[in-house]
């Protein structure tokens, strides 16, 4: 059964949408009038723009190998020094957040796009089916993220689709949680019910009236675990398991660095501060959403 | 709370735990190379220098001829009784290695979590007291930056200023040489970020109870501050900490990983990274299926602790 787009019907979805944009721009305001937000917001746009123009302005191409310039202190030439074979740290820095940033942002959405779809499934039908979904995540979440990282690595090999997998195993479960907990509160309400009462039929009342109205903690959820699992593959890579060298990646980078550490700090000072610049933006970003989306945990940082 | 609830939640940690098998196994199993030829210490094939009935030789040794769902029960049996195998590359039963790591990892694990809540807790009230002043802001500023902070990284600067420039820590100590306190820089790094999260949760629990009636009631009465927040608002406002405490544990393991390969610390990370650069797999796989257990079992005290210090969750 269908219900009529008559005239009325038709006028009040326009308006209703038109509502809905001012709403949302004038939430978009509302959210950046907080100076904490407005500087995680400028973080992380500076962080995106410096890794998408990486080739453009780094100084130098970042394999570039300059024997002569080996072990140069931060300098007017090399803003951040030199590592053993003479490449330009700075470059090399700009270069592995591409990286990480890359792998961060394509895990967080394997990672969500799997989780909220069983989130959404266990939540909506319940039963003998939540159940077992709910199992299924509980077992992914019973090894800490970064051991079943390294195990999934460690044993199937450090390509770039094994990390991946890897970061984005235990995060499905993640977002299958917050999902099903926010499906089940919105699937309590009346608007719900009329929809099964006018006959919409599951998939579409899923996802034009469920998941549209559980979005908020999955956008919270989502920017967290960002910085979490770009410092999980930095992690990784440190320990030879993540992004293989001479691929500049942060975590390549501060490993490549450890061993020089006495007498050329630079070269793993820069990556690390940058991983920690990201960090704090991707948290202070999360606790932002965390507070406008739900203002009564407002108290919490 | 009574026992059902217990038994309960420890009937359900058993499928969990067949599950995290099952994973743990099904990786190794699909993991490239033939640990036949690890345990005869050959890393590549195309090596002469055994001859094919060796190989298969070591293959019948090792159970490796057997099909997948046979191994399993066998390592799955093995792993009931307490014998995880035996390791490709050492000479070690592999519970004998894990045995020998996990109180260097329990250690540092332990004196990290009493470190955290030494930092957090004081610095989580004094920002709630003071909620909106500067000490507020700067408890604030050091939880961020504190919940930011790359472990791994940390651990290397500390190394950097304490061990090299500032000769204070030793650089490669053991426990033997240097007591605990080769455990002073490892246990600084993986704190600051469980102390900041734990700092966060209890500013935002402390301010909750701060508002309730019954602490105008005791601040009414003439009750000095101190006492109000130390004994009246501090019983309530614990709770929500304990429960970060106890899921921290699982991030602790997995920073630890990290920071005892940096500093060289013979625990459970060292043992799986070095055995995963050796392609020792039932090493590996018994590590985390170990780690599991272990964090499982935290899990499960956390939401016991939980309930029984808040009684209204009982039910």
């Amino acid at each position: 059964m269908t219900y009529p787009a008559t005239q009325p019907d038709a006028g009040r979805t326009g308006t209703a949408a038109l509502a809905g944009q001012s709403r949302r721009y004038v939430g978009l305001r509302k959210f950046l009038d907080d100076p904490l937000n407005a500087i995680s917001v400028g973080l992380v746009v500076l962080l995106l723009l410096l890794a998408i123009l990486a080739p453009i302005i780094s100084p130098y191409p970042p394999d570039e190998l300059m024997p002569a310039d080996q072990w140069q202190a931060p300098s007017l030439k090399h803003w951040m020094g030199t590592d053993e074979h003479g490449r330009d740290v700075l470059s090399r820095v700009l270069h592995g957040g591409r990286v990480s940033l890359f792998v961060g942002i394509v895990t967080v959405a394997l990672a969500m796009a799997a989780g909220v779809a069983a989130g959404a499934v266990a939540g909506y039908r319940g039963g003998l089916v939540d159940e077992i979904i709910m199992r299924l995540m509980d077992i992914l979440m019973s090894i800490p993220g970064v051991v079943l990282a390294l195990a999934i690595v460690g044993m199937l090999g450090p390509s770039l689709g094994n990390l991946i997998t890897a970061l984005a195993v235990y995060r499905i479960a993640q977002f299958a949680r917050v999902t099903r907990g926010s499906v089940l509160s919105v699937m309590a309400r009346d608007y719900i019910s009329a929809c099964r009462a006018v006959g919409m039929g599951p998939v579409r009342t899923m996802l034009l009236h469920v998941l549209p109205n559980c979005i908020g903690p999955i956008i919270v959820l989502a920017t967290v675990l960002l910085g979490n699992v770009i410092l999980t593959e930095a992690t990784l890579s440190f320990l030879g398991m993540g992004i293989q060298p001479p691929q500049a990646s942060w975590g390549v980078m501060i490993a490549g660095g450890n061993e020089y550490l006495m007498f050329a700090p630079w070269i793993s000072v820069a990556p690390g501060a940058l991983l920690m610049v990201t960090m704090v933006a991707f948290n202070l970003l999360g606790d932002g959403l965390r507070d406008h989306f739900d203002p009564r945990s407002r108290s919490v940082l | 709370m009574g026992i059902n609830f217990i038994a309960r939640r420890l009937l359900l940690a058993i499928p969990t735990l067949l599950g995290v098998a099952i994973m743990v196994f099904v990786l190794g199993f699909l993991s490239p190379g033939d640990p036949a030829l690890t345990a005869l210490g050959m890393t590549s094939e195309g090596n002469t220098s055994f001859d094919a009935a060796q190989l298969e030789q070591t293959r019948h040794k090792l159970g490796l001829d057997q099909p997948g769902y046979a191994r399993f029960a066998f390592w799955l049996g093995g792993a009931l009784t307490g014998d995880l195998g035996r390791s490709y590359v050492q000479p070690y039963q592999v519970s004998d290695l894990i045995g020998r790591a996990m109180p260097v990892t329990l250690a540092l694990i332990t004196a990290t979590m009493l470190v955290a809540i030494a930092i957090g807790i004081p610095l989580g009230i004094v920002s709630a007291v003071f909620q909106g002043r500067a000490a507020d802001y700067l408890a604030r500023i050091i939880a961020i930056l504190g919940v930011s902070t790359p472990t791994f990284w940390l651990g290397l600067i500390l190394l950097l200023l304490f061990a090299y420039t500032f000769p204070i820590f030793p650089i490669n100590g053991s426990f033997e040489s240097d007591g605990p306190k080769v455990l002073v820089l490892p246990v600084l790094a993986i704190a600051t970020h469980p102390a900041a999260l734990i700092a966060r949760m209890m500013r935002a629990s402390m301010l909750e109870v701060l508002g309730e009636d019954y602490i105008r009631t005791a601040f009414a009465k003439g009750l000095p501050a101190f006492r109000v927040v130390m004994r009246h608002a501090l019983r309530n406002a614990i709770s929500p900490v304990v429960t970060v405490v106890g899921l921290q544990f699982g991030n602790l393991i997995g920073a630890a990983v990290a920071i005892e390969y940096i500093f060289a610390l013979p625990g459970l990370g060292t043992l799986m990274v070095q055995s995963i650069y050796a392609k020792d797999l039932l090493v590996i796989q018994g590590v985390a299926l170990v780690i599991s257990m272990v964090f499982i079992a935290a899990n499960l005290v956390v939401d016991l602790l939980y309930t029984a210090l808040d009684p209204r969750l009982g039910s």
